[in-house]
């Protein structure tokens, strides 16, 4: 039987230097997991490996028994794998919901010709889009901003709008990469709620990497560990806790100690 | 195709090529460090081509003092395109950049073609350069046999100024990370000025032998040329000098033996140039000296 | 504002426009219907070129082409067989388009299809590459577009060009026109396929992350952009009823530049805006290449001054006001109607 992800020995090398190594994983279906590490340790690396940002050197990913690591961007999240990204990638200069409108045109039914001769069945579709939209914006919270800029919106809620807009390409598998970065303790436990509600809801599986340890051991079911390209450790939160090699690779251990 | 006609046209393809390889220097150098094409350089061909003319004819000077002073003027004029039409930008969008090199570039020339006019104007070659030697079949202007060596010690002097001074060390870095550069302490807008200084110079070197070789100058000389060159830089690697010159040549050569070979592609001339950049966007768009793109 | 309001208003603007067109057509001048010609083309081509300029936020620097493609397939085709054998004097054209001759309003059609033709075959290697890459290569492509009409003597008539086309461009083909491309490009921008252009320009990568297929979209945008400027060429030619390769240099592409950037990069009535003050601007300057009389002094017209200031216009806007007039936003009934409320508001005692 085929594991609904898995991402099998996935290697990238960047001239001689190997970002990632015989990376492996198996999510199953509606599974909330953390990967961690310290900082440059391949965590986006395996990310953008996903998505299709970066090609595997060596290694394979499958998503519902397809094979998709060759496959482009677009085609991953049209195959149901969606992300936000550790930099705000917004829209900047179009509007809230604009920005969510974007992630329907993918699994739009009519055509250019159709928007151009203003056809009544285009009409239709984009009053669908639109309310399907804005459904997304009710959930985050942001439903009243949505003919601002999304520019303008303070940082907190730019990072909601960003994990909206991925919802709405209506993914089966949602990777949020460093979601909580920048925020105060307040808006992480809203954050930690959004995400455990939308899991509730849609039962989709979600995979976020995290810096914020509490977060990570607060929310995750399962964590994944990497440093160096390779992962060191994988298990529940109370396992990780208190795995050697993890804390050595945190703190430097004993044998690194300085002096 | 005889030898000596193979000969000839392999000389002259070579003193194309360095003509080329002169212009796409300056180029890459800019796009190294501004990320910009700067459209206007082509341009500066012309700057130099009639402020030595008028060097000659006008103020009557000998022509080993006009062309240097003509060179180091136009160098001059880099400098100055680059403060008007491009140093309020730096913060711009990239496009707002090119639109502002594209229309510097028509500035000048309209600029050019309402001071001196539109009728091509005979350029005072000095005797020496269009003297033709002759040796069996071949007929070689010592121009042409001039024309890369010039050109071979102003490269070897530009890459001793890049690599041997610490003013090369900066730019060399500057061309890497902008940003780190100036957190560095090091003073960008004095070698930014270096940078279009010593492409603008090499370009107007470049412009001089450029109408010795074509004595018929005119507001839009530097146009096509200018064009080519920048398609010399692509196919070398932009931002790589050493691409450029390598370029240049290649790109002299081919057009040369082209049409050589095959006189009847001899009014596709121009869309040669533009049809080979296709084809090395499309298979290395990185250029000769570039790193195989990874995806 | 309701959509019905909406709707009524247009049509009531559209009678407007061509009630004002017939006026002119019966009792204005040769010299003024000759401008308002002008700015209708204008219009059409600069509404196109904003759209990969503007709203996909590619510098694409070969709508010369398309242009050139459009005019010599509609002034090819209209033309009659005699009229093809007195202009090609030095090599009779290929067949089939020595026999082959159609109405006007087929001609144009084809103008636009062989336009988007060219655009969906390019679109491969252009639209490999982004930024400054693709620049050069669309630049290379009008290049090499007005190389192959100077060099196709028995295709093109080569330098030489075409002349003697029958004067069918009138008031209302070319605003018939640019009406109908002003409605169908703001339709398109305006619909989720716009979005998805203006996503790929904001963040490329965040679009490939939202589903969207960057070089479909793009090549959509491509060939609609084509198709509207072949058919702009097509009325062009037959407005000045003689084409030649050398009217359709980089220097074109260099006006419908000015025409964008200075009505705005991104909005389509700011590239109608820039098309009007082009057409008109393009014709107040004249003057200054004529000699002036202010007063007891006469100043000698310059030849060539127009390009100039021109070029200075397009440097101190890209360079002050950096996104042109209207920048970004569009001028609908929506924004009059704010602008009126806006404007009821301050007259309103505190």
């Amino acid at each position: 039987m085929s594991s609904f992800f898995q991402m099998r020995h996935v290697t990238r090398e960047f001239g001689g230097l190997k970002a990632v190594s015989d990376f492996s994983i198996t999510l199953e279906r509606g599974e909330l997991t953390g990967l961690i590490g310290p900082n440059g340790a391949g965590k986006t690396t395996v990310f953008n490996m996903i998505t299709g940002i970066l090609r595997p050197t060596a290694g394979d990913i499958t998503w519902n028994g397809e094979n998709i690591t060759r496959l482009p961007s677009h085609l991953i999240t049209a195959r149901g794998i969606a992300r936000t990204f550790q930099n705000i990638k917004l829209f900047a200069d179009m509007k809230v919901l604009e920005n969510v409108m974007v992630s329907c045109h993918y699994s739009m039914d009519s055509s250019f010709l159709a928007a151009m001769l203003g056809l009544p069945k285009h009409g239709r579709e984009e009053k669908r889009i639109r309310k399907h939209s804005l459904k997304y914006l009710e959930e985050a919270g942001l439903a009243p901003l949505a003919s601002e800029k999304a520019q303008n919106l303070p940082y907190g809620l730019q990072r909601k709008l960003e994990i909206a807009r991925a919802l709405a390409t209506q993914p089966g598998m949602l990777l949020l990469d460093e979601p909580a970065a920048g925020m105060n303790p307040m808006e992480k436990m809203e954050l930690a709620a959004f995400i455990r509600r939308i899991r509730e809801k849609s039962g989709i599986t979600i995979f976020l990497i995290e810096h914020d340890m509490k977060f990570v051991m607060n929310i995750c079911e399962r964590i994944k560990v990497i440093n160096y390209g390779q992962s060191i450790a994988e298990g529940t939160p109370d396992e990780i806790r208190s795995d050697p090699e993890v804390i050595s690779a945190y703190l430097g251990g004993p044998s690194h100690a300085q002096g | 195709m005889s030898l000596t006609l193979f000969l000839q046209q392999l000389i002259n393809g070579v003193s194309l090529g360095s003509l080329y390889a002169l212009i796409a220097i300056g180029y890459t150098m800019v796009y190294g460090i501004l990320r910009l094409i700067n459209f206007a350089h082509g341009d500066l061909l012309m700057v130099t081509a009639y402020a030595a003319m008028y060097g000659v004819l006008l103020f009557s000077l000998p022509w080993f003092v006009s062309f240097p002073l003509a060179v180091i003027a136009t160098g001059a004029i880099g400098i100055l395109l680059d403060r008007a039409a491009y140093k309020p930008l730096r913060q711009a969008p990239r496009i707002s950049l090119l639109i502002s090199a594209i229309g510097a570039s028509f500035l000048m020339e309209n600029l050019a073609l309402v001071l001196v006019g539109g009728v091509p104007k005979p350029f005072p070659r000095p005797d020496f350069f269009g003297f033709v030697i002759k040796a069996g079949d071949l007929h070689i202007m010592v121009l042409t046999i001039y024309s890369p060596i010039i050109t071979l010690l102003l490269v070897l002097g530009l890459l001793y100024i890049v690599f041997k001074t610490r003013a090369g060390m900066a730019m060399r870095a500057a061309s890497r990370d902008f940003e780190a550069t100036r957190l560095m302490g090091i003073n960008l807008d004095r070698i930014i000025a270096l940078t279009f200084l010593l492409g603008s110079s090499l370009a107007a070197a470049s412009g001089i032998m450029w109408a010795m070789k074509y004595p018929q100058i005119n507001p839009f000389m530097g146009v096509i040329p200018g064009l080519k060159a920048f398609i010399a830089a692509v196919i070398g690697g932009i931002g790589n000098i050493v691409g450029a010159v390598l370029g240049g040549f290649l790109l002299g050569l081919c057009e040369i033996l082209i049409v050589a070979l095959l006189p009847s592609l001899a009014e596709y001339r121009d869309a040669f140039a533009f049809l080979l950049l296709i084809g090395v966007l499309l298979f290395r768009p990185t250029g000769i000296m570039g790193e195989p793109v990874i995806q | 504002m309701s959509e019905k309001l909406k709707f009524r208003l247009n049509v009531v603007s559209l009678v407007f426009l061509f009630g004002v067109l017939f006026l002119f057509s019966r009792y204005g001048s040769g010299y003024q219907v000759r401008i308002l010609n002008n700015i209708a083309i204008f219009i059409t081509m600069a509404v196109s070129y904003n759209l990969i300029n503007g709203v996909c936020g590619l510098l694409h620097l070969g709508p010369n082409g398309f242009i050139a493609i459009g005019a010599y397939t509609s002034a090819l085709l209209s033309m009659t067989p005699a009229e093809k054998q007195i202009n090609f004097i030095l090599e009779p054209v290929i067949w089939p388009i020595n026999v082959i001759q159609v109405p006007f309003v087929v001609s144009l059609i084809a103008a636009g299809v062989v336009a988007a033709s060219f655009a969906f075959l390019i679109s491969f290697p252009v639209l490999r590459v982004r930024g400054d890459y693709l620049a050069i290569v669309t630049l290379g492509f009008g290049e090499v577009v007005r190389v192959l009409c100077n060099a196709g003597q028995s295709v093109t008539n080569g330098p030489l060009g075409l002349k003697g086309l029958y004067p069918h461009t009138n008031l209302w083909w070319s605003w018939g026109v640019a009406a109908l491309a002003v409605v169908v490009i703001q339709r398109l921008i305006n619909s989720n396929y716009g979005l998805a252009m203006k996503a790929i320009r904001e963040d490329e990568t965040a679009a490939k992350a939202m589903g969207v297929d960057p070089f479909r979209c793009l090549m959509l945008a491509f060939l609609v952009s084509a198709f509207f400027s072949g058919i702009a060429g097509g009325l062009l030619a037959h407005l000045i009823t003689t084409i030649s390769p050398g009217l359709f240099t980089f220097f074109l592409t260099f006006n419908l530049l000015i025409m964008i950037v200075v009505g705005c990069l991104g909005s389509t009535t700011g590239a109608i805006i820039g098309a009007v003050l082009f057409a008109w601007g393009g014709e107040a300057l004249r003057i200054v290449e004529q000699p002036m009389e202010i007063g007891p002094f006469t100043i000698p017209g310059i030849p060539g001054m127009r390009m100039v200031i021109f070029s200075l216009i397009l440097m101190l806007v890209i360079l002050f006001v950096r996104k042109g007039i209207m920048g970004r936003s569009e001028l609908s009934w929506n924004s009059v109607e704010s602008m009126l409320a806006g404007w009821k508001r301050t007259q309103k005692p505190p």
